[in-house]
């Protein structure tokens, strides 16, 4: 059998000279981006298409304005940037990875690579609190005359208008039930355990809410959530994708395959899918948190 | 082994030549360059953030800032194909079969794009309900109040 | 991998050595590597078209059952109840069987049959033949290309015995028919199993895709330059372009499909209410669906055809023993429709609701296609003007298909004008239009393809008088079916009914609908005998005496009759001209190998 693989494996090549000067696998590294280019494309124009058709769309500054351990402070676009400047540096120490590959140090190559698959995990880490705190910390809405919480998931947007209409918004106040009012009040005020406050009248209840602070907002846009939980997951995938690729790349250069081989061409290759989750980024950052 | 570095595969006929010290500086320069543009994206982002927070909004100036950023955001994928996945680097044929393709976006976001607009339109116009609930009346304003908002850990 | 240790420059100077090993090696391939898990870009092929041709039946009888059904909507046929128990109770075809089965139909012929059987064979078959390499750029991926297929098809099949059916929204599954789980039998289970199935097929047709370009861009044998290349190759190069931009925006279509589906995402929904329900989704687009659809849709037909034109052209050339006419304008046709191909999907959708000032830029868009078109079939007409033709079954279906190509492709020109295509939108009128230049005219292809290569892919001849005889059934047959359609559709029969026979003014149609399935069903028996001579013909079938039978200018014809692993013994031949080098100087054909002559006169 390892006779045949010979025969099978081995690059028949009677040309002379590849007309891009490229080997093959990077070829086909870089169309099969190209394709990948057009699956991400097509997500983001959809959503631009849907963004387009709405009347309203949610603000970024309002739905991303939070930062782990700054509590309820409001910092529009701080923590994206963190996660963008991550990718970055990532990218970074790829590139000098696949120098290292170039010049065979295969040190250098374990190094970077080491660090490029350190800021993948960073990022993946980043994105999935981002993701916790959008599906967990959720904020009073108008709905059907009652203030609900609700959440940013795949079904529902709390991100609509700002109500500016107090006289509705005290009805409301007076139709919404127990269970709700103790939220809210909890999720602004953590001095009160939920027990204590479930203990307490309506009444009472009613008269801790300061519905100017509350800023009770109307349901926004539904699509707003699909989209952003499938694009960047879609992403995440390709980062997680990416880090198990860096990984057995890191593996392989530390067992000496490539040393053995005599060149490090694959990670060029893995280094070219690794650009591209940054390359997307770059546009998920743009399309999202930006405008 | 005891290959040249050259002839890593028959396919390819030269190597790219990058002294270290080059290369050192070429990285070095994109990556301030990167941080500086995202830099400015984010001041960007921040202003048209106190733009909409004004009395009056002026939805052109924030569209010429999201204009920007856009413009940008290309800039930055110009330096990123172009030097960290080393497209520059490589013979014009190669990166005309990657560039030419990519033109096919430009219709396929314009027509997605106007298309969207077209039913935003078309339902404003046939669907009071579409029109009442979603029209943005006080769409800036409504932003003023994000500033303090906090209720959302 | 261990072995890809094995130098390449060492390859290129130990040819020899590597090609005995080559011999050797033949005894102790397994049955299972030889021809289950073989990475010989031949066998692929082979696998590609096999299971291609298991499709067509598949494809073939269901479109033969729905005739029945259309032909005679008031009979009865217990013999359908007892195969399909209460889909045809009493034996006739129930609305959700006449849904499953328009749907299959569809997505098998255009997708398993005329996209994975046809370019998939071919490309797999011809590109390292023609342009002289030993295999594709990378083999094992190439396997996993048709084993992702088998795989697809694996899903695609187990859809068909669900209890719910297979997915019956029509091929291009619409939401939100096809999002909504209790909009109809069709759109439960089944429905989730054709997105599965669809995304294997969109990996299969990538990984393949992206084989054939790089190996048609890189491993050219040396003196192949691109406009050397036999037009077969271009149009696989195209097609493979194609489907390497286009599949991927389906598969995100599809996605986004699945999440509404099961995640009760809104991306395709808005104001909805089935059954008296109303749903909470809110704010999504079908019509944007149908923009992903067709954007991958409308490349798809090309897909389709592009195969089929480079092969008619390729063979046209050889048996009217003359050079291809206008070589370059085909090429820059071929790269025209390529580019158009991406620009025009939006004229499937003129009556949804698609804002009439962009669909007015889609329309131009559309017409320009014609242009490509009319050069492509001025050039085939040409090259058979005064030639000395030999009317071999392969040159008889590669004329067919011109003339398909011609017949169908005017009647494009109707649909593609958004104003007339609202009066023949959705009628039987889009039935023969598409059938005729995609569907019937891509089968032409291929089969002109099979007829051709066979000798090349089992060392045999395929039978000729069966051949010929399929050739005029199917070549009489089709336009018999599709032909009368037409006069359907204008007068506003609508496509996708079962029974049209409560509609008066359609009843004066009611005996040419008789008619139409009688003929498919005698097309489709003579398709089975086709399959007969196949499969007879690659065991007893008549051998291949010569290295080169057709005397073709190709590469493919300089290697042994029966090409190993590894295609030429010794070294790949070098080439010094076109392909084209038809009654040349006085001589019938010049190959591509032989050094031009000193005395030899230039086009």
């Amino acid at each position: 059998m390892s006779t045949t693989a010979t025969v099978h494996q081995t690059k028949w090549w009677s040309g002379g000279k590849s007309p891009f000067n490229l080997e093959y696998g990077k070829l086909m590294m870089w169309y099969f981006l190209m394709s990948d280019a057009f699956t991400f494309g097509a997500f983001l124009i959809s959503y631009g298409a849907i963004r387009f058709s709405q009347n309203f769309w949610p603000d970024p500054n309002a739905v991303f304005n939070a930062f782990p351990g700054m509590g309820h402070q409001n910092l529009p676009l701080a923590f994206v940037s963190v996660m963008t400047f991550i990718l970055i540096i990532s990218s970074v120490t790829m590139v000098l990875a696949v120098h290292a590959g170039h010049n065979q140090n295969k040190n250098g190559v374990i190094k970077w690579i080491a660090w490029t698959i350190v800021g993948g995990l960073a990022f993946l880490s980043c994105q999935a609190w981002e993701w916790h705190h959008l599906l967990t910390g959720g904020h009073g809405v108008l709905v059907d005359g009652k203030i609900q919480m609700a959440v940013q998931n795949m079904r529902g947007n709390p991100w609509g208008k700002l109500v500016e209409n107090t006289t509705a918004l005290t009805a409301a106040l007076n139709n919404t039930p127990h269970e709700t009012l103790v939220q809210l009040i909890h999720f602004h005020d953590h001095t009160k355990t939920l027990q204590e406050l479930a203990a307490m009248p309506d009444t009472q209840l009613r008269g801790m809410i300061d519905l100017a602070e509350m800023h009770i907002r109307e349901k926004g846009p539904v699509a707003f959530g699909g989209y952003f939980f499938g694009i960047t997951g879609f992403h995440g995938f390709h980062v997680f994708s990416g880090v198990i690729i860096n990984s057995i790349m890191l593996i392989m250069t530390k067992k000496g395959v490539f040393e053995r081989k005599g060149h490090y061409l694959m990670i060029e290759k893995a280094g070219l899918y690794w650009h591209f989750v940054d390359l997307v980024w770059v546009f998920v950052f743009l399309c999202f948190y930006l405008i | 082994m005891d290959h040249q570095q050259d002839v890593v595969s028959p396919e390819i006929t030269f190597q790219h030549q990058h002294s270290d010290a080059d290369f050192r500086k070429r990285v070095r320069k994109t990556t301030i360059i990167l941080s500086i543009l995202t830099a400015i994206e984010l001041g960007f982002g921040l202003t048209i953030y106190t733009i909409h927070k004004g009395e009056n909004p002026n939805p052109t100036l924030v569209l010429m800032f999201k204009g920007m950023i856009s413009i940008l955001t290309l800039a930055k994928a110009y330096y990123i194909v172009s030097v960290f996945m080393h497209l520059g680097d490589e013979i014009r044929n190669m990166i005309m079969t990657i560039v030419v393709p990519l033109l096919l976006f430009i219709w396929f976001i314009t027509a997605f794009i106007y298309e969207g607009n077209s039913y935003k339109n078309l339902r404003n116009r046939y669907d009071p309900h579409f029109r009442e609930t979603m029209m943005p009346s006080q769409h800036h304003k409504a932003d003023t109040a994000v500033k303090t908002q906090g209720g959302k850990e | 991998m261990s072995e890809e240790m094995n130098t390449p420059q060492e390859v290129v100077t130990t040819h020899e050595v590597h090609h005995d090993e080559h011999h050797v090696h033949h005894h102790k391939e397994t049955f299972i590597t030889k021809y289950i898990f073989s990475q010989d870009h031949k066998t692929i092929g082979k696998q590609f078209l096999i299971t291609g041709i298991i499709w067509a039946i598949i494809g073939g009888l269901f479109s033969v059952l729905f005739r029945l059904q259309l032909g005679y909507p008031d009979q009865h046929f217990p013999i359908l109840e007892t195969f399909f128990g209460h889909w045809a109770k009493g034996g006739q075809i129930q609305p959700e069987f006449y849904y499953a089965l328009i749907t299959m139909h569809g997505t098998v012929l255009v997708f398993f049959v005329l996209t994975a059987g046809l370019s998939g064979t071919f490309a797999n078959l011809l590109i390292p033949l023609q342009i002289g390499a030993r295999d594709m750029a990378a083999p094992l991926l190439n396997m996993l290309s048709y084993w992702f297929f088998f795989m697809a098809s694996v899903v695609m099949v187990s859809s068909l015995f669900i209890s719910t059916g297979p997915a019956a929204g029509g091929w291009t599954v619409y939401p939100p028919l096809s999002a909504l789980g209790q909009a109809s039998e069709g759109s439960k289970l089944g429905m989730d199993l054709w997105i599965v199935s669809m995304a294997l097929f969109v990996v299969s047709s990538l990984l393949g895709g992206l084989n054939y370009i790089s190996t048609i861009l890189n491993m050219r044998t040396k003196g192949m330059s691109m406009t050397r290349l036999p037009l077969t190759i271009w149009a696989l190069f195209f097609t493979a372009i194609l489907g390497v931009l286009s599949f991927p925006v389906l598969l995100s279509g599809l996605i986004l499909l699945l999440f509404d589906r099961n995640l009760g995402t809104s991306f395709y929904l808005s104001d909805i209410v089935v059954n008296g329900q109303v749903l909470p989704n809110e704010g999504g687009s079908a019509i944007l669906f149908q923009h992903l659809f067709w954007f991958l849709g409308h490349p798809e037909v090309y897909i389709i055809i592009l195969p089929a034109m480079g092969i008619a052209s390729e063979i046209l050339s050889v048996n009217s023993r003359k050079p291809i006419f206008g070589y370059m304008a085909m090429v820059g046709s071929l790269f025209a429709i390529t580019v158009l191909a991406f620009l025009v999907w939006a004229h499937h959708m003129f009556v949804t609701g698609l804002n009439p000032f962009l669909g007015s830029i889609f329309v131009l868009l559309t017409l320009l296609i014609a242009v490509p078109s009319a050069i492509k079939v001025f050039n085939w007409l040409t090259t058979l003007w005064r030639g000395n033709i030999r009317f071999f079954p392969s040159t008889l279906f590669a004329i067919g298909f011109v003339s398909l190509f011609i017949s169908g492709g005017l009647t494009g020109i109707f649909l593609g004008n958004s104003t007339i295509d609202i009066h023949l939108h959705d009628t039987m009128f889009i039935v023969a239009h598409f059938h005729i230049v995609m569907g019937v005219a891509g089968m032409f292809g291929m089969f002109a393809g099979i007829y051709h290569w066979f000798p090349k892919m089992f060392g045999r001849y395929l039978n000729s008088t069966l051949g010929y005889i399929h050739f005029w059934v199917t070549m009489i047959g089709a336009y018999l079916i599709f032909w009368p359609m037409h006069y359907e559709g204008l007068a506003g029969m609508p496509r996708r009914y079962l029974d049209k026979s409560s509609w008066v003014s359609f009843s004066q149609f009611a005996d040419l609908d008789r008619m139409i399935t009688i003929v498919s069903i005698l097309v489709f028996a003579v398709q089975l005998m086709f399959v007969f001579n196949f499969f007879y013909s690659i065991f007893k079938g008549r051998k291949v005496t010569s290295q080169n039978p057709w005397g073709s200018n190709t590469l493919e014809w300089t290697t042994p009759i029966r090409p190993g692993h590894g295609n030429w013994e010794g070294e790949i031949p070098e080439v010094h001209r076109w392909a084209y080098d038809y009654g040349k100087d006085g001589r019938e054909f010049i190959p591509q190998v032989e050094p031009i002559g000193a005395n030899e006169s230039t086009h």
